[in-house]
């Protein structure tokens, strides 16, 4: 049974009336960006949208005070990537502090599908992503970077830091929910005091 | 046959098994650190505590034997709870730092952590012991800090090399283990330390941020170090083997390793590997195919006929020998494998543990196929006649002797399957690219006379195929070709042909291989297992 059948007359000769609306709208439009300066179009590249501050753009590697990368070479980020993009091989350091670190990290831009689980799993908080997102490159090898063109400061702050642990806590929920699993599964309730106290 | 429950579960056991090794047969998880199945039980870690009805106090798995009508509960909260205490003292002074960690993916504590354990730590992070971190003892790391004191590598240096390198030293928190004077671990089996040591304070230096082990495919395998055939893992990833592991087989090699085996891994990913068949034409070496390669060597064969010889090689598979003989018998020409004289070493012994003076794993396989019906000598004697017109070598070390150059000069058509590259291929006529053990899928037949399997772990280089297919490729081109060409049905007509290996297939002698009746009596049989 058909309901709210609209029969089109199909005959119906366009009118003038609807044309001559739809100029009105563009005059509209082009008398404001003419003298009121507001236009809808921006001067890319000179100009640029604004992003959110958790927009997962181009990856950054931060580093130490001492300019070394805080990556430990964990593989966390490389086993957790979805596309497979992220290539690292791992070194040892004088120090025995931190015994590890990487000695190539290279991110495949191209295969990259910034789904930004290299930043959750990350436990240094070593990679995170910057608000630069104009992909540009004349070749594909272009497009894999390695570690000091990650590392480079610069591109991070002319575009600003995106998405990165410091405004969205990942640990904390994963945590919660291996908690409850830890409580539904084994019937185990950590037996730490809700609050900490201090020590002396 | 005592008969006890182990979490309600009726289980029958042999007299004098524990309750662990008794749960853990049948695939009840009880978490252990110092319980190791080829070291004495030693029971220091309690971390095994189950109780036991009847029993007024908990007692440990790993050395309570099991009484008839023995009922053990090991999830009860009591138990339980003296588990995930005894794990809190073992994590007590541990740094946690598993993202640096080479054991991480296959740490007890780690896995432990996550079922039992207490995810908050009373400890602060700058309140724990610091102990000694990057210790190098030569082929091992030394992570004292992450040591649970387990004492599996102290009984493994007592029990099975007898060389009590290692030892606590301090007391209470402070305990650690430490070489004397901080000396080097100097013994062959320092692999071990590193796989018996349940967390990440024992490494191997050589697999050191190599690669995380939860990118590793592992593989069931042979080594091929020795007559020994210990059972290993081929851990490879995207076809690169990254290392070899044991894998048990309590009548071969238990639970270890040599170091010398360990390494063997690093002659399969080289450069220097043989990749593509080469032909010596006016000038020089010229690159073919290896279909080119073989129909050359065919046609060799065929105008040399019985004025041929063959020479097989003991490190190639049981499928790979057979194939050579069916080409040798083909064509008629002569045919052994031994280059000076092997099969006296084959049971010989050079240490007390694993290693055997033939270093080749598969001697016993090739006598057993009756391989060396000829004599090397006779061979080489018809060579400086001059009377032989053709040699087929399934391996390059004939070519390796010096004292044969001249000889071998002498015969006008070489073919050598090698596997590497050295000096020795010039004296060649054709290069064979071959496959290594890795890279095929075959047997070994161990010094036991113990048929063992091995898997194609990753793919060969280039153009480099079995052994098994170059000799199957020469016997189409013959006219005589094998009635199948992959190791499995290979091995099938080989069960038929060869005395002893009757009713053997692969399903039979897949994990631990299939033991036959020793060949020789029982004299060469003698003192078989690793000791411990």
């Amino acid at each position: 049974m058909a309901v709210n059948v609209v029969t089109v007359d199909r005959n119906q000769k366009a009118g003038v009336v609807p044309i001559l609306k739809g100029h009105w709208v563009t005059l509209q439009n082009f008398w404001r960006s003419l003298f009121l300066r507001q236009a809808s179009t921006i001067q890319y590249p000179e100009q640029k949208r604004p992003v959110s501050s958790r927009y997962r753009g181009i990856h950054v590697l931060t580093e130490r005070e001492d300019g070394t990368p805080k990556c430990v070479a964990c593989y966390m980020c490389a086993t957790v990537c979805p596309a497979e993009c992220i290539y690292i091989e791992s070194g040892e350091r004088p120090e025995k502090a931190i015994e590890k670190y990487p000695t190539r990290f290279e991110i495949d831009l191209l295969r990259c599908v910034y789904c930004g689980f290299c930043v959750d799993a990350c436990p240094e908080e070593a990679i995170i992503m910057s608000r630069e997102n104009d992909l540009v490159g004349t070749t594909r090898a272009e497009l894999v970077i390695d570690r000091d063109r990650l590392m480079a400061r610069g591109k991070l702050v002319e575009h600003g830091a995106g998405y990165r642990p410091v405004d969205h806590d990942v640990r904390r929920p994963v945590r919660l929910k291996a908690l409850e699993r830890l409580k539904s599964e084994h019937g185990i309730v950590p037996g730490m005091p809700a609050a900490k106290t201090p020590r002396a | 046959m005592p008969k006890c429950t182990i979490d309600g579960r009726q289980i029958e056991v042999a007299p004098g098994t524990t309750v662990l090794q008794a749960a853990l047969d049948h695939g009840i998880h009880i978490q252990h650190f110092c319980w190791h199945p080829d070291l004495p039980v030693d029971g220091n870690c309690r971390t095994c505590m189950i109780e036991v009805e009847k029993m007024p106090k908990l007692q440990i798995a790993c050395n309570t034997v099991i009484a008839e009508g023995m009922v053990v509960q090991t999830k009860s909260p009591k138990a339980t709870e003296a588990q995930r205490t005894a794990l809190e003292f073992l994590l007590v002074n541990h740094p946690i730092d598993c993202p640096v960690c080479d054991q991480a993916g296959e740490c007890y504590l780690q896995d432990n952590y996550m079922r039992y354990g207490l995810y908050d730590s009373k400890i602060e992070l700058e309140e724990k012991v610091h102990k000694r971190k990057v210790v190098d003892l030569g082929p091992i790391m030394l992570d004292a800090e992450r040591c649970v004191l387990c004492s599996r590598c102290l009984r493994f240096e007592d029990v099975v090399t007898g060389t009590n390198s290692l030892q606590f030293v301090n007391r209470g928190d402070h305990t650690q283990i430490a070489t004397f004077d901080g000396g080097k671990i100097e013994h062959d089996y320092a692999g071990n330390l590193a796989d018996v040591c349940p967390v990440g304070a024992l490494l191997s230096k050589d697999f050191r941020f190599k690669m995380r082990v939860w990118f590793l495919k592992q593989h069931e395998s042979v080594c091929p170090g020795c007559s020994t055939g210990c059972n290993v893992f081929v851990d490879e990833r995207d076809g690169e083997v990254q290392r070899l592991r044991p894998r048990r087989n309590a009548e071969v090699n238990k639970s270890w390793l040599c170091d010398p085996g360990r390494a063997l891994y690093k002659q399969i990913g080289v450069t220097e590997r043989v990749s593509g068949a080469r032909v010596r034409g006016a000038g020089g070496w010229e690159g073919v195919s290896v279909a080119a390669a073989l129909d050359r060597v065919a046609a060799a064969l065929k105008d040399a006929g019985a004025a041929s010889a063959f020479v097989a090689t003991p490190q190639a598979t049981n499928e790979d020998v057979f194939a050579f003989k069916a080409l040798a018998e083909t064509v008629g020409g002569k045919l052994d494998f031994r280059v000076g004289d092997p099969q006296l070493k084959l049971t010989q012994r050079i240490d007390e543990v694993l290693q055997r003076a033939d270093r080749n794993p598969n001697t016993q396989g090739c006598l057993d196929q009756g391989i060396g019906k000829d004599g090397v000598d006779a061979i080489v004697s018809a060579c400086r006649a001059g009377s032989l017109r053709a040699l087929v070598l399934q391996g390059p070390e004939l070519l390796r002797i010096p004292e044969l150059v001249d000889a071998i000069a002498k015969v006008p058509f070489v073919a050598v399957m090698a596997t590497h590259e050295g000096p020795e291929l010039d004296r060649a006529t054709v290069v064979l690219p071959a496959a290594m053990w890795a890279e095929v899928a075959g047997t070994f037949t161990n010094y036991q006379r113990r048929v063992q399997r091995l898997s194609a772990a990753v793919p060969p280089p280039g153009d480099a195929q079995p052994r098994l297919e170059l000799a199957a490729g020469l016997l189409s081109r013959l006219g005589k070709p094998l009635a199948t060409a992959t190791a499995r049905d290979v091995f099938a007509l080989l069960a038929k042909a060869t005395p002893g290996y009757a009713g053997l297939d692969y399903r039979a002698i897949s994990g631990l291989g299939a033991a036959l009746a020793p060949a020789g009596g029982a004299d060469s049989m003698a003192s078989g297992e690793a000791r411990a």
